[in-house]
């Protein structure tokens, strides 16, 4: 329990640093310098002292949802195994997990509602058709994971795959790793589904959710967010290709463990940074073509497991 | 009886199959077509060779380099050259649209897995597992070809077809009479040669390789 | 001698085709040809009907096969005398040129060749190599005139049986995987070797296997509802090529598919999924073509369900049967041939004369062309099964082989569907012969040589439907008894 915090407040404390270095990858790639890898937490930090303006139409919603979107995540963080496997471990953890992310997701669409402007609702709309086709393809990925190590928790399904080995691995783990990818791209505005850093109305999707928002609310929300962004790549790092994770706690397995997951998530990192430099953003009528894919993928990988 | 690292490859190698049908079926582009078809035909060949490997079977390793220099190097050549002459326009133009496609062909490869299901029992050949893949390839190449607008996908859609058939050859049976086999692929070749004969006429004929044009002849 | 038979018409193919320009030549060559391989085929058929089976381990002749050869042989000596005077006549009339003219001398001969192969091959591979062969060649022979239709007609025929022939080729995988069981790697595809353990194959994949096979080279027979190719590609042909393909082509593809049956009869399974199949199939055949003869425009269409209609038929006699179905289909066979040919003929000759296809266009027939018209007014008077003519009793057993085997509801759909064809086909043909014919219309055959071949067929369906001879009788019944029907 105590570990599970402690990997809690970890996740929380480097969430901004991966975004920054995502950025700076970003900027590597287009030939700039960028800014610095810190800059995330002082972004947080100024909005942190600024006071926020609330739109006259909005409701408690509104005002709440920051801090619902925070708890979700910080709940979520309790379950994911971090750098080690003893998270807090129950049955069906993974489905909880996935639907405190969902649950997250509905506040901030019905906060872009409620504040009654227009880009708002169109960045909801959005959202919610994107999700629609997202979900089933997460849900459908860890249930793979699942299956192919016999336990819905999230721990568990960690160590039992680390304590096995390499050539044991059946191929359905990667197309359910490359659909989770996919997925991981579109749940956390990433290019090519959304593109983080426009504010331009015929682009915008996450960004048009948490527009109205300014203050200490949007540093929330953005906290949230960014920590968001974390949890799926360490889900991707340690429910996939959980090598390297400690099994036990020994100060130097956990010293190995936190390595590796740092590793494979700076690795995540770097990945998406290329995809978002070589790739354009998609037009919103083509994402559909994208998702079915990936939820293809995820279907293919259930089969495969069976079939094969 | 069995090296379990073949087996591994073996699997992994038909879910690329499997895999390189979906994305048949996903992509958008012609180019991008006779791209995934020639990797395709690599698996397909790889695999032979790994089956020959196994079985010791001396012709078989013959039956997959053919495979993999005819379907792999020689016939995306002449469909993209087809294409160029033709100047077919980039893009594919489906008649069902690519979710709903790629969901049809979720749907037919459990299909084939149920369909072959009371095969596999036998268990005698190598992997009857790759049964059903092979299985679901037909059917997603039957499927591609009734979908697709355009002549040269037609085409495309029968040579995966085909490749569903050598998986089953190679799957249940571990090769045919070398003969057969070798039969088999000349009729391939000039089959395919024949269809962009037939596509490049039509295009001179009517100025379009789209298919849904060819309905002059009705009761 | 069976490899002669084989490389005689790839010889005239190579011949015609280095010969092009010549024209003349071409036809001589073309029609010595094809009389050669009447006169070496004919021998065959009656060593084999006499002496027994020739068995040269790759090639093997039965008397299923000599029966077959004898059809080829037969039918191909007869479209190359018509199509002589024929093509001639497109020649001048513009519609064909000169290079066409050799080049479709060479591609009929290599058509021939290939349906050769099917029924000499031992190798069920072979075989299927050879039906794919027989697609592929003769797409450039529906497609041959270059308009939009018939490429319409060729590139739907190549496609729809080449699935066809795909499926064909995943089932005969599977008999084959059958049989690796028993006969371990040796298993070489010959269907001697599978007769010979016909007991012992796998019931799972031979049964899987069959129902591929029926559905694929189904497609070719024209089977409904695989059939769609058939009208299309059949009308656009040349006429003497629409003969070969109705009269030749599909019988082809129904032998390869009756050497499955055969084996199921003989294996574990038994007849009866084999031959419900067929006769589900053939039902089908008959009922869709009955519904499309009735409301047809076009006579060469018209002409192309009628084939669908009689391959349906001999389906549903082999599903029957029991001594009289097999006989009758298999009789029906040779005479739907024959009468399918005179009709192909006659109407190649009302198209060079009316230049339509459609039957509103064609009036008055009696009175422009009477020759033609009398023998086509026997011929179609023959295909709806009118006696004295051979279709008749053909089709009168296989109604017999129903009825004994206690089919009686299908023997009775049966006989219906005969009926309204017979009042449709009809009805379409007497309004074509009789009547006024079009202004301007000149009277005169416009292919006397043409009416040769015509008479003959004429000749030999009034006599095979009085009587069969001995001969032709006897080998029948040993074919009979290769499926293991009481003779």
């Amino acid at each position: 329990m105590l570990l599970a915090m402690i990997q809690t407040l970890f996740l929380l404390a480097l969430a901004p640093l991966f975004t920054g270095l995502i950025r700076k990858f970003k900027a590597f790639f287009q030939g700039r310098q960028g800014p610095s890898v810190l800059q995330p937490y002082r972004d947080l930090t100024k909005l942190f002292h600024k006071d926020s303006v609330i739109s006259k139409d909005a409701s408690w919603l509104f005002t709440a949802t920051p801090y619902i979107c925070m708890t979700a995540v910080i709940t979520a963080a309790l379950m994911i195994p971090f750098f080690t496997t003893s998270s807090i471990n129950f049955i069906g953890d993974i489905i909880v997990v996935v639907y405190l992310f969902g649950m997250m997701r509905f506040f901030m669409a019905l906060a872009g509602l409620d504040a009654g402007s227009a880009f708002g609702g169109m960045g909801s709309s959005r959202e919610m058709t994107i999700s629609a086709m997202v979900e089933p393809t997460i849900l459908l990925s860890i249930f793979t994971m699942a299956l192919i190590s016999g336990t819905t928790r999230l721990g568990e399904i960690s160590f039992n795959l680390a304590t096995t080995g390499l050539d044991l691995v059946p191929p359905a783990l990667f197309l359910a790793l490359a659909a989770f990818f996919i997925s991981t791209l579109a749940e956390n505005a990433r290019v090519p589904v959304d593109n983080p850093a426009t504010h331009l109305e015929l682009t915008m999707i996450h960004e048009a959710m948490i527009l109205e928002h300014s203050g200490k609310q949007l540093a929330l929300m953005e906290w949230s967010s960014m920590t968001k962004l974390l949890l799926y790549l360490v889900i991707m790092a340690n429910t996939f290709l959980p090598w390297g994770i400690a099994t036990e706690v020994t100060p130097m397995a956990l010293i190995i463990g936190i390595f590796a997951v740092i590793l494979k998530i700076t690795l995540f990192s770097l990945a998406i940074a290329i995809i978002e430099s070589s790739m354009a953003k998609m037009r919103l009528f083509r994402l559909p073509n994208l998702l079915t894919v990936s939820f293809s993928l995820s279907l293919l990988a259930v089969m495969s497991f069976y079939i094969l | 009886m069995l090296n379990s690292l073949s087996l591994d490859a073996i699997n992994t190698l038909a879910a690329i199959i499997l895999l390189t049908d979906f994305m048949l079926v996903a992509s958008s582009r012609m180019r991008s077509l006779t791209r995934i078809f020639a990797i395709q035909s690599l698996a397909l060949g790889a695999l032979a060779a790994v089956v020959a490997f196994e079985t010791g079977a001396e012709h078989i390793y013959i039956v997959a380099v053919l495979s993999i220099v005819l379907k792999a190097v020689i016939i995306p050549r002449f469909i993209n050259y087809a294409t160029t002459k033709i100047q077919v326009k980039r893009e594919v133009e489906p008649l069902v649209k690519i979710p709903g496609s790629l969901l049809i062909c979720a749907a037919i490869t459990l299909l084939a897995y149920f369909v072959t299901e009371p095969l596999m029992q036998q268990g005698t050949a190598i992997t009857s597992n790759c049964l059903a893949i092979s299985f679901a390839s037909v059917l997603i190449g039957m499927f591609l070809m009734v979908s697709r607008r355009k002549a040269i996908t037609e085409v495309i859609g029968l040579l995966v077809v085909e490749n569903g058939v050598f998986l089953a050859a190679i799957s249940t049976t571990y090769s045919m009479p070398m003969i057969v086999e070798l039969g088999v692929f000349f009729d391939v070749l000039v089959g395919v040669i024949i269809m962009g004969l037939f596509a490049f006429r039509i295009n001179r004929t009517f100025d379009s390789i789209d298919a849904s044009i060819l309905r002059g002849l009705k009761d | 001698m069976i490899i002669t038979l084989l490389l005689l018409p790839v010889a005239v193919a190579l011949v015609c085709l280095l010969l092009n320009r010549y024209t003349k030549l071409v036809e001589t060559a073309s029609v010595l040809g094809a009389g050669l391989l009447l006169l070496l085929g004919s021998v065959l058929v009656l060593h084999v009907f006499e002496e027994g089976i020739i068995d040269e381990g790759m090639w093997y002749l039965d008397q299923l096969g000599a029966f077959m050869l004898l059809i080829i042989v037969l039918i191909g000596f007869l479209a190359i005398l018509y199509s002589v005077p024929y093509m001639r006549h497109e020649h001048e009339s513009g519609e064909v040129s000169s290079n066409m003219l050799g080049l479709y001398y060479t591609f009929l001969f290599l058509f021939i060749f290939t349906m050769v192969l099917v029924v000499v091959s031992n190798n069920l591979g072979i075989v299927w190599i050879a039906v794919e062969g027989t697609t592929l060649v003769s797409a450039f022979l529906v497609g041959f005139y270059n308009k939009g239709t018939s490429l319409e007609a060729a590139w739907k025929y190549l496609i729809i049986c080449s699935i066809g022939i795909s499926l064909a080729l995943l089932g005969t995988i599977f008999v084959y995987a059958s049989s690796i069981d028993v006969l371990g790697e040796n298993s070489d595809l010959h269907w001697t070797s599978l007769m010979a353990v016909a007991g012992q194959l796998d019931p799972a994949f031979l049964k899987i296997g069959f129902v591929l096979v029926l559905i694929g080279y189904g497609t070719k027979v024209g089977l409904a509802p695989m059939h769609t190719w058939l009208p299309d590609a059949h009308s656009q042909a040349p006429s003497p090529v629409s003969a070969l393909l109705s009269g030749v082509l599909l019988n082809c593809a129904m032998y390869a598919v009756l050497r499955y049956h055969i084996l199921m009869t003989h294996s574990s399974i038994g007849g009866a999924f084999s031959s419900g199949l067929l006769l589900l199939f053939g039902l089908l055949s008959l009922g869709i073509a009955a519904a499309f003869i009735i409301t047809q425009k076009d006579y060469k269409r018209l002409l192309a369900y009628s084939s669908i209609e009689h391959m349906g038929i001999i389906a549903i006699g082999f599903g029957f049967g029991g001594f009289w179905g097999i006989f009758g289909a298999l009789l029906h066979m040779f005479n739907h041939s024959m009468t399918k040919a005179l009709l192909f003929f006659g109407a190649g000759n009302v198209l060079q004369k009316y230049k339509t296809k459609s039957i509103d266009g064609v009036r008055g027939l009696s009175r422009t062309m009477p020759v033609t018209s009398i023998l086509l007014l026997m011929g179609a008077l023959a295909i709806t099964g009118s006696p004295p003519f051979s279709v008749f009793t053909s089709e009168i057993m296989v109604l017999t082989g129903g009825i004994d085997q206690g089919n009686i509801l299908p023997a009775l759909l049966y006989a219906g569907m005969i009926v309204i064809i017979f009042a449709a086909f009809m009805g379409h043909v007497v309004r074509m012969i009789f009547g006024d014919p079009p202004e301007g219309m000149e009277k005169g055959e416009v292919n006397k040589a043409g009416l040769i071949p015509m008479i003959a067929l004429v000749v030999i369906i009034l006599v095979m439907g009085i009587f069969i001879p001995d001969g032709l009788s006897d080998a029948l019944r040993d074919i009979v008894a290769l499926f293991g029907g009481q003779v």
